[in-house]
């Protein structure tokens, strides 16, 4: 049972409209979301309900969801929504409240998606750019699950699909830098 | 001799899937007096008129016998083909093989086919000593009334009246308005409906072709169509309107207070009051039921004050009579009372209410100025329940029907509430939301997004009581999950239900409603204006339930009719009535008495050829009767004949089964 109590403003909504650029109360609970979506099955609440959640102000429930997590910003969606909202950005904007105020879910995919988004920025902090083998390698140790998808390793390898190094580049500099000004800005607004 | 011609409609695949038409075709050919035959798709249309038309000229028929669809349908289509092939049109039967046979009689056709042949040899047979008939004329009283003064009454007046046809206008309450004028802002523009209605209300009061008589009821209509005589009560206002000013010293004075009906009960009017500040007449009444002076004898205080010496305790009601022609009915409608929503806990808690008071609310010249109150402790409410669809599409309440304008006025609450309260927030649950009309989705979008009015599909299932708060429990389906609103309002929208008095006012007038009391038009589609009665037609909310631009529209739609009915000088009628031989009536008058129209009167001719003794037979009137037959199966003498239903005619289609 969710009790709606007064809350003045709804503070949730009127946060994720402003990091997403979106209006959730466009939504008008057609579905056609739910039905676009290629991974609607997995998640425990699909695009239509975490709209209604935020327009109920259901801040906690919607924070708790794996749905944010599970999308993959294909904006199959978007592209098919009668009232233009912008759905991957809604979720996006849930998913960067969640890691500014520091919600976790106990779901088990949840956090392994979650640590796979961190390994990768932090691959693309240090070389500019994606090392594939390290971050497979690195994912496997931090989930610890060794030798997950280790079968495929010999044949990829082979055929070059996973090159050894990294290659140099000559704007990991200028990238490095964007990381530096990203964190000065998100101390400021603190 | 007389020479027949027989059509047999296929009416697409309506009576030829059932009927086997051939077969019917030379049934009719076995008759003697048949002398051409044939079937075709589509008989109504006009190459199947065509057929009927060059068959008349060919074979010189002298009656047509049409076998299709009902009469009701077509009877006028074909009788206008005979007139064209200069035949009277009097002279065409039609056989009902449609409604009577092949619709019914699904199951067997063969049944279906000897019941058709049979309808057919019936109809030959009565066509056969059919006679020439000529259209009736009668004169017609160019004088329109309307019933009721809300914005359909006043929209059909000022039409009618602006075609300078005079206009009676009979209002019940003291002032024209109706529930309009209750209303603060209208959907889907947000204009103030006062603004719009009162220049209106004025036009009506100061047109020369209106007459408006407020404070009345109509409570006697005789006669037909062109020619009506209405009876209106016009109720004792104890007020002389000729000399009252209307300065209003008399309400500010009188010590009695009774519930305001303007502003739906929420604060108090005195016992001599206008209904509102805008009325028209802006002249005061009393209310003989609470006056103090007219119950015991006592007070008199309203006499005192006034200056004009305009207050006539003596006044008694008044009896005004009409000659009309054509009636506009627009009684409006009425908000179904929801006790039986014994969940919700209706008439328990104060701070459930139903939309019709939040409207007088948050209306600017409303009881509170404007602002939404809790009833029970006149705070400002933050969170309001409007709870959609309260009465309205349950059967179980025993209203099946969709009220048709909560959905819009709910999201104009949604709207209208954020106005006058920026911090609140409105709740809606609501079933469908249905905004089919110009502008309408946008406006609901614009509740949604504009104040933020979040919409939870699902009925409420109870309301309880917790604190000073109201706890709104149902489930929001588009999360499956149940949701309970901490509400500080409830806001409840209930069935728009038809005018109490319209059973009543309909057996006065003599037209027919439908089970929740709603007035019936003649035909839901193609005749949705007129009544089955003539010269009567519906305007508004006494039909069904609709918003102002769909009852303006209607009301338009009557006066366009009622001018068309007036446009000539005389109306033609049906020649299907009663003529009497004097010779056979031996002065019953058993006729008169069950002739429902009043169109049989008595009168004295001499008993013989010179004679100087007098004796009564009955004598009808032409114009007035309507063929109904009433008075041929009550004569014992087998005096009165019905023209198109003459005994010759019955006999012989008996005889021909």
């Amino acid at each position: 049972m969710i009790t709606l109590s007064y809350q003045g403003k709804n503070t949730f909504l009127e946060a994720v409209n402003k990091k997403s650029g979106a209006d959730v109360l466009e939504c008008y609970q057609c579905g056609k979301c739910v039905s676009t979506c290629p991974v609607s099955n997995f998640m425990d609440f699909p695009p239509r309900e975490i709209m209604q959640m935020i327009k109920l102000g259901l801040k906690e429930e919607t924070q708790m969801a794996n749905s944010m997590w599970f999308c993959l910003t294909c904006s199959a969606c978007s592209g098919r929504c009668p009232r233009e909202i912008d759905i991957p950005a809604v979720m996006e904007a849930v998913r960067h409240i969640a890691i500014e105020e520091n919600y976790h879910s106990d779901n088990k995919q949840v956090k392994n998606i979650r640590k796979f988004h961190e390994i990768f920025l932090d691959m693309i902090k240090r070389y500019g750019r994606n090392y594939e083998l390290r971050m497979m390698a690195e994912f496997n140790i931090r989930t610890r699950n060794l030798f997950k998808d280790m079968h495929l390793a010999p044949k990829a390898l082979l055929k070059g699909k996973i090159p050894l190094g990294v290659k140099s580049m000559k704007s990991a500099k200028a990238i490095r830098k964007m990381y530096e000004m990203a964190d000065k800005l998100e101390k400021q607004n603190k | 001799m007389a020479r027949v011609g027989v059509f047999v409609c296929f009416c697409g695949a309506n009576i030829a899937d059932f009927v086997d038409v051939p077969t019917v075709v030379e049934e009719a050919k076995k008759i003697r007096e048949v002398k051409f035959a044939i079937d075709y798709k589509y008989m109504c249309s006009d190459p199947g008129q065509q057929m009927i038309r060059d068959a008349i000229v060919q074979h010189r028929l002298t009656s047509i016998v049409v076998a299709a669809c009902s009469p009701r349908m077509h009877e006028k289509t074909f009788r206008k083909a005979l007139s064209d092939a200069g035949m009277n049109p009097y002279l065409l039967e039609v056989a009902n093989i449609r409604e009577h046979s092949s619709w019914v009689h699904q199951k067997d056709k063969k049944a279906a086919t000897d019941k058709a042949g049979d309808l057919v040899r019936m109809a030959v047979a009565k066509s056969i000593a059919n006679e020439q008939l000529h259209e009736i004329s009668v004169p017609v009283t160019k004088r329109a009334l309307v019933i009721g003064g809300g914005i359909a009454g006043i929209q059909a007046a000022l039409d009618i009246a602006d075609a300078r046809i005079p206009v009676t206008l009979v209002e019940r309450s003291p002032s024209i308005g109706g529930r309009m004028a209750q209303l603060d802002e209208t959907f889907p523009t947000l204009d103030c409906s006062q603004c719009i209605l009162t220049p209106k209300m004025v036009d009506v009061a100061s047109h020369p072709y209106i007459e408006l008589i407020p404070y009345s009821e109509v409570i006697e209509l005789d006669g037909f169509v062109g020619n009506y005589k209405a009876k209106i009560r016009k109720k004792a206002s104890y007020v002389n309107f000729k000399s009252c000013t209307g300065c209003g010293a008399c309400w500010q004075k009188c010590p009695v207070k009774v519930p305001n009906e303007y502003n739906m009960g929420i604060d108090k009017r005195k016992a001599i009051y206008t209904p509102f500040p805008q009325a028209v007449p802006n002249k005061p009444v009393i209310d003989a039921e609470h006056c103090t002076y007219l119950l015991k004898g006592k007070c008199g205080i309203c006499a005192k004050v006034c200056e004009k010496g305009s207050i006539d305790y003596t006044m008694q009601d008044e009896i005004i009579e009409r000659e009309i022609g054509a009636v506009v009915v627009a009684t409006g409608y009425g908000m179904w009372d929801a006790k039986p929503y014994e969940e919700y806990g209706v008439g328990r808690y104060k701070d459930i209410i139903n939309s019709l008071e939040f409207e007088r609310m948050v209306s600017s010249n409303g009881p509170t100025g404007g602002v939404p109150m809790r009833p029970s402790d006149g705070k400002i409410p933050k969170t309001v329940v409007f709870i959609k669809c309260v009465g309205s599409r349950d059967k179980a309440k025993g209203i099946e029907f969709c009220s048709k304008i909560c959905c819009m006025y709910t999201a104009k609450h949604a709207i209208l509430l954020h106005h006058k309260v920026h911090d609140s927030r409105a709740y809606i649950f609501y079933m469908d939301i249905r905004a089919a009309g110009k502008g309408y989705e946008e406006f609901v979008n614009r509740a949604q997004v504009e104040t933020g009015a979040v919409y939870l599909r699902g009925r409420v299932s109870k309301i309880y009581q917790k604190g000073d708060k109201l706890m709104v429990r149902g489930e929001d389906a588009q999360i499956g999950q149940e949701v309970e609103v901490e509400a500080d309002l409830v806001v409840l929208a209930t069935a728009v239900i038809p005018d109490k008095g319209n059973p009543a006012l309909a057996r006065l007038l003599g037209i027919s409603y439908d089970k929740y009391g709603y007035l019936s038009e003649a035909h839901p589609k193609l005749r949705p204006v007129e009544t089955a009665k003539a010269g009567i037609f519906l305007a508004g909310c006494t039909q069904a339930p609709k918003d102002i631009p769909e009852t303006v529209a209607q009301a338009s739609a009557c006066a366009a009719k009622v001018c068309g009915l007036f446009a000539g000088d005389t109306m033609k009628k049906d020649p299907m009535v009663s003529t009497v031989s004097r010779e056979f009536c031996s002065g019953c008058q058993n006729c008169v008495k069950v002739c429902p129209y009043q169109a049989i009167v008595t009168e004295d001719i001499p008993l013989g050829h010179g004679s100087k003794e007098m004796r009564t037979v009955a004598k009808i009137n032409e114009g007035v009767c309507q063929g109904c037959g009433s008075c041929v199966a009550i004569c014992r003498s087998m005096a009165i004949n019905l023209a198109g239903f003459t005994d010759p005619q019955i006999i012989n289609e008996i005889v021909a089964i």
